[in-house]
């Protein structure tokens, strides 16, 4: 009897815990692969910080939820929503056609573009111009899939974008691809870079991020719009632009 | 005073992969139901669904190309690497004998990924080498200690009074162990090394990391960009699993070989 009893109550814990409703006060697992500045990385004190971050935090400040992020390797961070590891991602994610077939996405909140930075000693002044030579990207970012357009570009990709840098300060890549953010970072602010890179022409694209969740989650966009809303209604996300994008 | 003989010693440096013995002979051996198995999935798989994994395969084949290219080039200059450290090991040299015990210590106290990370972007650092060689002299670095632990072995296997007798004959040190002890000693390490081949093919998956588009990066570009993550490393492992069984297969009729011939 007193068998039952335990099993009953482990199994009454385990629903408590297990409960998915997004009711008000409601926690929500985000991934993020804070391995891309200034949008989202890991500062000194082991801390998840970034733009997206923050303007999370508004967010669910905003439509009564609380987050708890999770740091995920870019590669693979898709899969996690669909297995269900986490509910959401907000990871500087562009919203595009082929990625709105397989998950939802919520409303765009930043637009953003691809820009090329290459070595100072390069002449090239855009992508088209790489032809015969190696530009890196991180896998699976639309960084990639723009140079893989290209014909005559020969595309590297890395697992993440900081190594890419490393690579091209080592001369084994001609030209890197990436978000303009995370390009500013690396070839304007890094120390070690500063004085090899250059960043070439505008951003070549436009893009716009979205949060992602697994198809079907409607509640859960639903929840997201409402308070990416009330953030841009405040101007939030204006001052949040203003403290990392500079 | 009786000389004794020891003997027959064995060389087993193995990574656990099931080489094939005389005694698995049958018609159901777990080597054929593996192999069998494992191409029969990939074209059930391919013939089934086309999409996506035709399109998987038709995608990673030059990545099947550069896994080869890492292998063979690690396992080149780690045989090189691992002569020198095994006759190292084993020199009177003080010096010689010093440095390469502190390689292979050091190489045995650091994981593999930390060193191919650090290897090739270390070299970065100080010369300009192409990737791939980058990725190969990486993965031969790490091998090369193993491979030295093998030759070491090897040498040790043979039995002492056979140098004793060359060296009454008058050879010198060097001659005998160029003419009398390596020449037996490469049998008795051909299959150790044999393993170590195959440990390294699996190991060569690593160098993805590198952004070097071995069979792995390419499934793995192929899964970020269709996201199809489960469909890829099914046919990512299908055919390393096939390419590794083919070699253990060829290692263990090559082992045999060199046992009738003894």
């Amino acid at each position: 009897m007193r068998m039952l009893k335990s099993v009953l109550m482990l199994l009454a814990a385990i629903a408590m815990l297990s409960g998915t409703a997004f009711a008000a006060g409601k926690k929500i697992v985000v991934a993020t692969d804070a391995t891309w500045p200034p949008m989202e990385m890991v500062d000194k004190e082991k801390k998840i910080v970034g733009f997206d971050i923050d303007f999370l935090g508004e967010v669910a400040k905003a439509a009564g939820f609380t987050v708890e992020f999770k740091n995920t390797a870019w590669d693979g961070i898709f899969a996690g929503v669909e297995s269900g590891q986490y509910d959401a991602i907000i990871s500087s994610v562009t919203i595009t056609p082929e990625r709105q077939k397989k998950y939802d996405f919520s409303m765009p909140y930043i637009d953003a573009g691809q820009i090329l930075i290459v070595p100072k000693a390069e002449k090239g002044v855009k992508l088209a111009d790489m032809k015969g030579k190696k530009v890196g990207a991180q896998i699976g970012t639309t960084g990639a899939m723009e140079v893989k357009k290209v014909k005559g570009v020969e595309l590297k990709t890395y697992d993440e974008v900081g190594l890419a840098f490393e690579d091209m300060a080592a001369g084994r890549i001609s030209g890197v691809v990436c978000d303009e953010p995370t390009a500013i970072i690396y070839a304007l602010q890094k120390a070690e870079y500063k004085d090899k890179f250059k960043i070439v022409g505008k951003p070549f694209t436009k893009e716009a991020y979205g949060i992602v969740v697994k198809k079907g989650n409607k509640e859960l966009v639903e929840l997201l719009n409402k308070g990416i809303k009330a953030v841009k209604a405040k101007k939030t996300d204006v001052a949040l632009k203003k403290k990392w994008l500079k | 005073m009786t000389f004794k003989e020891p003997t027959k010693q064995k060389v087993d440096v193995g990574d656990g992969a099931a080489i094939p013995t005389k005694s698995d002979r049958g018609l159901f051996t777990a080597w054929r139901f593996a192999f069998v198995g494992a191409i029969g999935a990939l074209a059930y798989l391919a013939w089934s669904k086309p999409d996506p994994y035709l399109e998987i395969i038709r995608f990673v084949p030059d990545g099947i190309a550069v896994t080869f290219k890492v292998t063979v080039g690690a396992i080149l200059l780690a045989l090189v690497f691992g002569l020198i450290t095994g006759l190292g090991r084993i020199s009177s040299n003080r010096f010689f004998n010093g440095l390469a015990s502190l390689y292979v210590e050091v190489i045995r106290g650091i994981p593999l990924l930390v060193q191919i990370f650090y290897i090739y972007y270390a070299l970065g650092r100080f010369v300009k080498i192409p990737d791939l060689f980058s990725a190969i002299i990486a993965m031969a670095v790490c091998y090369g200690a193993y491979m030295g632990e093998v030759f070491r072995a090897g040498i040790q296997s043979i039995p002492k009074g056979q140098m004793e007798a060359a060296l009454s004959l008058g050879m010198t040190r060097e001659q005998a162990m160029g003419h009398v002890i390596l020449p037996q000693a490469f049998k008795v390490v051909l299959p150790p090394v044999g393993n170590e081949f195959i440990a390294l093919l699996k190991d060569s998956s690593l160098v993805s990391i590198l952004a070097v588009a071995d069979l792995l990066r390419r499934g793995r570009e192929y899964a970020s960009e269709s996201f199809t993550y489960f469909e890829t490393y099914t046919v990512i492992a299908l055919i390393y699993l096939i390419i590794t069984l083919f070699f253990s297969k060829l290692i263990g009729i090559m082992e045999e070989r060199i046992n009738e011939e003894r």
